[in-house]
Formats: C-alpha cells, sequence, structure tokens
C-alpha cells in the first residue's frame, strides 16, 4: 500500500507489535472491572438460578404466566430476608400463615392452624391448634416449634416487619405440645390474631421451618434459595433477570388434608415486565390481549377498558362491566402535615376538602361508579356495616363530609386569615398554600391532575410532583399535599384511626412513622382511640368510640380522603377460569395473585 | 516509549476514574431519599404494605451500613472499596450485591446496546460513504436517504411503532423480554435463534434512528475529500475505483468517525434506560434507573464507575487504533 512505502518496514512492524501491546493494555483495563466484579466476595444471593436439569415441557395450558416487574434480588425466598424479600413476585406461593381470611366473605379459612381462639376474655392469651397434616416442602412436619421459633424471631429480630407489634404485644410464646401454642399478651390483643397472624391483601406472617435457619449467623441476609424448605405448593426451580418459574409439588399437604384439590396449574411463571410496577403499561395490556399472559398487575382504568374490547375472552372483577375492579385496602386521601402552617388550621383543610367534586370524579374517571369516598377505610362487609348504623349515618348527615361547596370552602379559607391575590390564588403573609400533590405517576396518573384542577379552581396553588423525591417528601412533612393509601382497616375502623394517634405523630424533622404522614397530635382523639384498644369490635363500646373518632377525623379533616382503590386486574379466560370475580367469590379472597392470599388464588384456577 | 505511553494513559485513566468516582459520590448525597424507606415504599404502593416499625428498620439497617458514620469516613471506606471493586450492598436489593446486580443485568446490555452501536456505525459510515461515492451505484444512494430522513425519531417513538405494528398487530416477533415466557436459556442453538427474536424489535428501534447520523455525516467528509488532491492524484494515477475508495476515501473520512463512535459509546447507557424499559429487558439501564429511583447509591456508584471506567478505557484503546487508520499519527 501507498502509505506503508512511506515508512521504513521495521518501523512499520514496531508500531504494529506497540498496537498490539497497546490495545491488550486497554483491553485488559477494559475488561478489569467486568472479571474483578464477577470474582467479588458476595453475599448469599445468586445472579441467576437455573434447574440442574432441563425444565419438563409442558402445555401452555398447564402453565400460568403472570406479568409483574420483579424488583426483589434474585433467590431470595427467605421471609426475614429484609428489605429484598416481597411475597408479591410469587414467594407466595411458597409460604403460608396460620389461617388466611376471606376479606369479601368475612371469614377466617383455617390454614396451617386448624384453630385459632381466644382463651380469655380480655384477649391476653390466645391458643393456637396446628393442623396435624401439614408439611415441610422437605417431608418434616410443621410443629409448634417452627411457629415458637416465628414468633420469637419476630419477637427479637428488630429488622422484621412485625416486630413492634410482637414487642407491642407479646409476652411469651410457649409449645403446650408438637401442635398447640399458647401466647399470652402483655396487654389485651383483640386484634393481633387477624392483623398478625392472619394472612390477606399483603399483611400477615407466614411460619418458616425452625430447621432452614440452623447454622444462618445472619437470618435477615439469609437468602434461601431453591433449597429452603417451604410449606406452600409451588417449588422455585428458575429464576433469572427475566422470569422466575415454579413448579407445582403434587405432595402439597394441603391436599391430603382436604384443603385443596391438586391445583390444575402445574407451573407459575413469574415474567418480569421490568422497571417499575406500573411502567410500561400499553405493552403490557398488549401481551394479555395477545394472550402471552393471564393476568398481570392491576391497571388504570384507560388501560382496562381497551384491554376489554380487544379480546372478548378478557374479564375483570366485575366482568366487562365499569369500575372494572374490586376494593383493595388501600383508599387514597390527600394527606398533610398537620403540624405546619397552613395545614395545621383545620378550616383550611376543610376549605380543601370542599374544593374536591367526588360526583365529577365518579364520572370521569369511573364511569359513574361510586369510587369517591369519604372514609379513610374500605367498605368490607364489616366496615360497611359500620358505616351503615344509625350514629354513622346520623353523623355524615350532620358533618356532609363528601360536600362539594366553593362558597363554603371561600368562607373558611376567608376565616382563617386568607385573601385571594390577583392570581386568583389565596394567600397570607405574601404565601399562597402549597397544594403540589406529591404522587406516583405510575398508579396516579389519571386522579392527581383532576384534583389539581379542583384545587386551582378553589384558590389553591395546585401542581404535581411525581418526582423521585414525592415519598420522601412525604415521610419528611415537607410543604404539599400526598396522594397517598390507607393500609390499614378491613374489619373495623381501629387500624385507620390508630393512623392519626398522637404517639405516631412525629415531631418536624425526624421522618413520619410507618406512612403516618398527617402527624396529628390530640389527646381527646387519642383517649378515643385508646379506649377502643382492647375492645372487640362487635362491643357496644367499641362502636361507640369509633364513631368519636369518626367525627373528629371529619370535624378536623385529618385528611382529605379522595377514593377507595380499586384493583382493576384482567383476568384471562383463554387458559384459565375460576378467577375470584364479583360473581364467583370462590374463597372470599382478593383477586390479586401479588398478595398474601395468592395461593389460593392461583391453586383454585381451572383449566378453561 | 510505547511503554511511557501506556502508562501516561492509565494513568489519564486513573484520574479519570477517581474523578468521576468522587463526583458520583457526593450527587446522590445532596438527595435525601432514603434507599430502604423507598424500597418499603414499592412495597406500599403495590400492596399497601408498610411495616408496623419501618423506621427502626431503616436505622438499623442505616448502622448496618455505616450510613449514620461521618461523610468523609464514608468517602474513605467508598474509595478503598473501588480499589477492591466492591461496592458492598445494595441498599434497596438487600443481600443482593452491587456487583450481582451488574453481572445480572450486564449481559443483556452489552448484547443489545454494543452490538446496535456497533452495526449502526458500519452501516451509517458505509452506506454514508458510498452515498458520498460519484461511482456508487445509484440504488445504494437510494438506501441511504430513508435513514437520514429517521434520524430525527427518538429510539422510544420508534420502539413504540414497531411494537405496535410488527409485535401487536401482525404478530411477527415479541412484544418483550429477552426470550420466550417459561424457556429457560441453556445455550442451545435454539435459545439462541429466540434471544435473536426477542432483540429484533428494540435492536431496529436503535439502529433505524441512528444509523442516519452517521451517514449525514460521512457523507458530509465524504464529499469535502473528494475534491482532495490526494484523491485527484490517485486517479491519475490509474488506481482502480475500488482501491481509491477504500484506501484513499473511507480510509481518510474514518478518523473523526472513529472518535466518534468512542464517544457514542459513551451515550449507550441513555439509550439503554429507555429501550430497556420500553421492551421489559433487564439490563443495565433498568438497573441504574431503578437505583436512581431509589437512591440506591451503592449500586448507581457500581454501575457509574463502571461504565466510567469501560468507556475510559475505550478511549486509551481507540488513541492505539488511531496510528493504524492514519499513518501520520504513527510517524508522529
Amino acid at each position: 500500500m501507498v502509505d506503508k512505502l512511506n515508512i521504513p518496514p521495521a518501523v512499520y512492524m514496531m508500531h504494529r507489535r506497540q498496537f498490539m501491546m497497546g490495545t491488550v493494555g486497554a483491553l485488559a483495563a477494559f475488561g478489569g472491572p467486568l472479571s474483578a466484579f464477577a470474582v467479588t466476595p458476595a453475599a448469599d444471593a445468586a445472579t441467576a438460578i437455573t434447574p440442574a436439569t432441563p425444565l419438563a415441557v409442558l402445555p401452555r395450558t398447564s402453565q400460568l404466566v403472570l406479568g409483574w416487574s420483579i424488583t426483589s434480588p434474585i433467590g431470595v425466598t427467605n421471609p426475614w430476608a429484609v428489605p429484598g424479600y416481597t411475597h408479591q413476585e410469587g414467594n407466595a406461593l411458597m409460604w403460608e400463615p396460620l389461617m388466611y381470611f376471606g376479606i369479601f366473605k368475612d371469614s377466617y379459612i383455617p390454614w396451617l392452624a386448624s384453630s385459632m381462639e381466644y382463651t380469655a376474655k380480655d384477649f391476653t392469651a390466645l391458643q393456637i391448634k396446628l393442623n396435624p397434616a401439614a408439611k415441610w416442602s422437605d417431608g418434616k412436619p410443621v410443629t409448634s416449634k417452627d411457629v415458637v421459633f416465628t414468633f420469637e424471631g419476630q419477637m427479637k429480630n428488630d429488622k422484621l416487619p412485625y416486630h413492634a407489634a410482637f414487642v407491642q404485644f407479646v409476652d411469651t410464646v410457649t409449645a403446650a405440645d408438637d401442635h398447640t401454642v399458647n401466647v399470652k399478651f402483655k396487654i389485651p390483643a383483640p386484634r393481633f390474631k387477624f392483623e398478625v397472624l392472619c394472612e390477606k391483601f399483603d399483611t400477615g406472617i407466614p411460619i418458616v421451618p425452625a430447621h432452614a435457619f440452623d447454622g444462618q449467623a445472619d437470618v435477615n441476609a439469609f437468602a434461601g434459595g431453591v433449597a429452603m424448605p417451604h410449606s406452600g405448593p409451588y417449588d422455585l426451580v428458575a429464576w433469572d433477570a427475566n422470569q422466575k418459574i415454579y413448579n407445582l409439588r403434587a405432595d402439597w399437604w394441603a391436599i391430603g388434608a382436604g384443603l385443596m384439590k391438586l391445583p390444575d396449574v402445574k407451573r407459575v411463571i413469574i415474567s418480569n415486565l421490568g422497571g417499575q410496577v406500573g411502567q410500561n403499561m400499553d405493552t403490557i395490556a398488549q401481551r394479555i390481549v395477545n394472550n402471552e399472559m393471564d393476568s398481570a398487575l392491576d391497571m388504570r382504568s384507560s388501560v382496562i377498558g381497551n384491554i376489554l374490547a380487544k379480546n372478548p375472552k378478557i374479564t375483570t372483577h366485575t366482568g366487562n362491566k365499569s369500575p372494572y375492579g374490586y376494593l383493595d385496602w388501600w383508599p387514597n386521601s390527600l394527606w398533610m402535615n398537620t403540624q405546619v402552617a397552613p395545614y395545621s388550621d383545620a378550616k383550611v383543610r376543610r376549605a380543601m376538602s370542599l374544593a374536591i367534586n367526588r360526583d365529577v370524579i365518579n364520572d370521569t374517571l369511573y364511569e359513574g361508579a361510586k369510587i369517591a369516598t369519604i372514609y379513610p377505610f374500605p367498605l368490607y362487609p364489616g366496615l360497611q356495616k359500620f358505616v351503615d348504623s344509625p350514629e354513622m349515618k346520623a353523623l355524615e348527615a350532620k358533618l356532609k363530609p363528601g360536600l362539594f361547596d366553593l362558597a363554603a370552602s371561600a368562607k373558611l379559607m376567608t376565616e382563617a386569615g386568607f385573601a385571594k391575590n390577583g392570581k386568583g390564588m389565596w394567600e397570607k403573609d405574601g404565601k399562597t398554600v402549597n397544594c403540589t400533590i406529591n404522587g406516583f405517576e405510575g398508579i396516579h396518573s389519571d386522579i392527581v391532575p383532576v384534583l389539581v384542577e379542583f384545587l386551582l379552581a378553589a384558590g389553591f396553588d395546585a401542581a404535581v410532583n411525581f418526582g423521585t423525591n414525592a415519598y420522601q417528601n412525604m415521610a419528611d412533612g415537607a410543604p404539599g399535599l400526598y396522594m397517598f393509601g390507607h393500609g390499614a382497616s378491613l374489619k373495623d375502623p381501629y387500624a385507620a384511626m390508630e393512623l392519626y394517634h398522637g404517639r405516631f405523630s412525629n415531631s418536624i424533622g425526624t421522618p413520619a412513622g410507618n406512612n403516618r404522614f398527617s402527624r396529628y397530635k390530640n389527646p381527646a382523639f387519642d383517649a378515643v382511640v385508646d379506649a377502643m384498644a382492647p375492645l372487640s369490635s362487635d362491643d357496644p363500646k367499641f362502636h361507640e368510640n369509633a364513631v368519636k373518632a369518626m367525627e373528629i377525623y371529619w370535624t378536623e379533616q385529618l385528611d382529605v380522603p379522595i377514593i377507595q382503590w380499586l384493583h382493576r386486574i384482567a383476568y384471562n379466560q383463554t387458559n384459565w377460569t375460576n378467577w375470584p370475580t364479583a360473581s364467583n367469590a370462590a374463597m372470599g379472597t382478593n383477586g390479586a395473585f401479588w398478595a398474601q392470599s395468592g395461593l389460593l388464588v392461583v391453586s383454585a384456577l381451572k383449566k378453561a | 516509549m510505547i511503554l511511557r505511553l501506556i502508562l501516561r494513559r492509565l494513568l489519564f485513566l486513573l484520574v479519570v476514574v477517581w474523578s468521576a468516582s468522587s463526583i458520583v459520590f457526593i450527587i446522590p448525597r445532596l438527595s435525601k431519599t432514603n434507599a430502604i424507606r423507598e424500597r418499603f415504599a414499592e412495597l406500599s404502593r403495590t400492596g399497601g404494605f408498610s411495616p408496623a416499625d419501618l423506621e427502626k428498620i431503616i436505622a438499623s439497617y442505616t448502622t448496618q451500613f455505616g450510613l449514620d458514620e461521618p461523610l468523609w469516613q464514608q468517602y474513605q471506606k467508598y474509595l478503598g472499596h473501588i480499589l477492591k471493586l466492591d461496592f458492598g450492598y445494595s441498599l434497596n436489593r438487600y443481600p443482593m450485591t452491587v456487583t450481582q446486580v451488574i453481572v445480572t443485568a450486564i449481559p443483556s446490555t452489552l448484547g443489545l446496546l454494543f452490538v446496535t452501536t456497533v452495526l449502526s456505525f458500519l452501516i451509517g459510515n458505509l452506506l454514508g460513504a458510498l452515498s458520498a461515492w460519484p461511482k456508487a451505484p445509484r440504488w445504494v444512494r437510494a438506501i441511504a436517504t430513508p435513514f437520514v430522513l429517521l434520524t430525527g425519531v427518538p429510539p422510544v417513538i420508534m420502539g413504540v411503532l414497531l411494537l405496535f405494528f410488527l409485535g401487536f398487530k401482525l404478530q411477527w416477533l415479541p412484544l418483550g423480554g429477552a426470550h420466550t415466557i417459561g424457556i429457560v436459556p441453556d445455550g442451545s442453538f435454539s435459545s439462541y435463534l429466540d434471544l435473536f427474536l426477542h432483540l429484533v424489535l428494540p435492536s431496529l428501534a436503535l439502529i433505524l434512528g441512528s444509523v442516519g447520523g452517521w451517514v449525514l455525516s460521512m457523507r458530509g467528509m465524504g464529499i469535502t475529500i473528494q475534491g482532495e488532491d490526494y484523491v485527484n492524484f490517485a486517479e491519475h494515477k490509474g488506481l482502480t475505483a475500488k482501491v481509491i475508495f477504500r484506501d484513499y476515501y473511507l480510509r481518510n473520512t474514518l478518523l473523526p468517525q472513529t472518535t466518534a463512535f468512542a464517544l457514542a459509546l459513551g451515550t449507550v447507557v441513555t439509550s439503554a434506560v429507555v429501550v430497556e424499559g420500553l421492551f421489559g429487558l433487564p439490563g443495565i439501564g433498568q438497573a441504574l434507573n431503578s437505583a436512581i429511583r431509589s437512591n440506591d447509591f451503592p449500586v448507581i456508584y457500581g454501575i457509574v464507575l463502571f461504565i466510567t471506567t469501560a468507556v475510559a478505557a475505550l478511549m486509551v484503546a481507540m488513541e492505539f487504533i488511531y496510528p493504524l487508520l492514519d499513518p501520520r499519527i504513527r510517524n508522529q
């Protein structure tokens, strides 16, 4: 070549070697990080779980494909591996509780425990009788030792989710025999059995096998993996960045015990949708419509309507009619930090509520279905009974908590010392009312913009913040409003009311504990809630105090209730039927496969 | 001399890595977002559950991870860990380590984005050079035009269109994921074929939108070179069109393009965040996106430094490639 002729061959060759050396050096530098990363000592988690032998090929009609954004670390099946573990990505199929609770039937479903009864009238003692047929996947029986280990673990380990509840209530846990456990409480605990020991929605604890933790120095760092014994019917067999695969274990103890029939679903595949839950809903909808998936996460109203229109085999909890979903336990309010002005003024809070037109919300977002709410709890059977009581009806008529009245709103703002500025915004001391709504795009993109318009129309300086700092703002009590749910009451109003108890009212500068964003402090309210605590929900005194608490909730407008939360889940009936719906209560649980009770949903499905 | 050059370049690499690691250490610390709290918030949003003693759990992990120590102490430890290439645990995905997060995510990104960037470069430059080469057939020049028109279409829009028409409507290609649901890749031909089919749409989304850029820049340079004396001289020497195109024309236009290619590799992750999200590919972009959203700073450190080091190393490698492409540099 011409250019080569200009250079002495020796020099040219030298350069070529130099080039090779240099390139190798540079590539070593480039490859170094990769190879070094691969050998860095790692935690007890994996980068992929692959079956030792190829998985048996099963027809599509035996496989259930569920779409979800898998966010937990690969290999984590241990419920105590906090915060990596979640039951929501298939792990609920491996673990079982003492009892489930069928919310739509308002009844307990005995499981690992055949009975669980309070043995003291003041709810200070509980006796648990285990189902003698219950077995772990390694064939060992589920015994009292496992229950005691589980409970004592929660008591001793401050990283476990129910540590606070166990420390607050439980005095001792003793095994009377292999199948009987006695729990002694420090104080009356009428809701402990339901709130902690029963699994429903996303709460309650599974029982873990004591022998699986033998030799584990740090139970929170123990991933569990495929080898961890479990009592549920599905074994984790594969897990990579794209999916998790669970195979049915035909010797599941619940079949022999007569609790369930052999499930039709032989394999469950959780397909990773990527990103965070709620992202890329359009692509997910397409994959359901094309029968690639049998179900996926809950959808926004616009998406679910389109899915139903595209594939007649797909239904929802309410068939193909609005509102397409069932009530979740997470009714959303506009929360605010009640310790900071101007939100510290109940008149301002009430004025905001008066600016919200709940009828318009129902019409525009839910095709007329009554989803907008005035309560901080979902209207499940027990709570519906409570709000239907004459006392509550009278209170509601008196206080009109759902009223939309811009004139009344303006009057309250004027009384609170505000005046409208040139832009029509309420202003005091040169400051408008910061009503920036912190929320989450994936789940709030339909409702929050509507709320912003309501607030702006009433003179509140509203905007949207779907940024990554939204949740931290809520925890920090930053100025603005917080769109968030109440994961609290299911059977009676106690848990929802407890969210506003003064003991959770952290001072400014410290994070709001446990989603108690209002930081409300009122000794009179606390006294009412304290009076409710030791009483069963069927006690007349409990009802009386619950009504008083609701009176303060509405009068003081502790937050602004907006909507009941719906789970609008698409159920593809092409391959699977018997999804729990309004017309098919099944076992009474909610129809979310990702919930703690998802095992009951999956194992009851029938081949189409 | 060559050793000195290599050492100088490696020193440069070290300075780049140190600077990047220091900057990347500080930026996430400016945010108050707590990764452990975000993890529970994430769970809370999907099911409403948040542990009763959330703050206690957060405090416990804060101590375990040393996040309550003074910042300068954390920085010292951090630099020490970097030397060992150990970024510890992901705060948001504990007990997974940062290394595991990266090792899990990197194959998907390398497989898709590295290959598509290389393909875009090769196709775009070849088409660009040919479209400016007067002796090239007309049909070759015609091919280049549509790519130029697609230059303004961002990969995400292209992806949505491809997904809707080729994936959803025509059902020719998969709608997402890296392989067919339920198939566990086993290294067989069929599993590679499956992977290939799943990567076609995301690859097209990236290639269709980026080839045009290479075409335009290469074409511009090609036109400039056409009037150069050495090209005229070569023609008058009677060299064949093929030789002139390859050795005089293409070679002279390639140098700035090679620099641009190295820089383009640095933007691979930007594309990854968008395209991987759209196509449900669990790659490094998704991992970084999640880490930033939850302020999982050990993961941010790990990924950003990995990319910084890789790109800086590539730039150094480029310097060794230049002499091969341009003899003038060799002579220097």
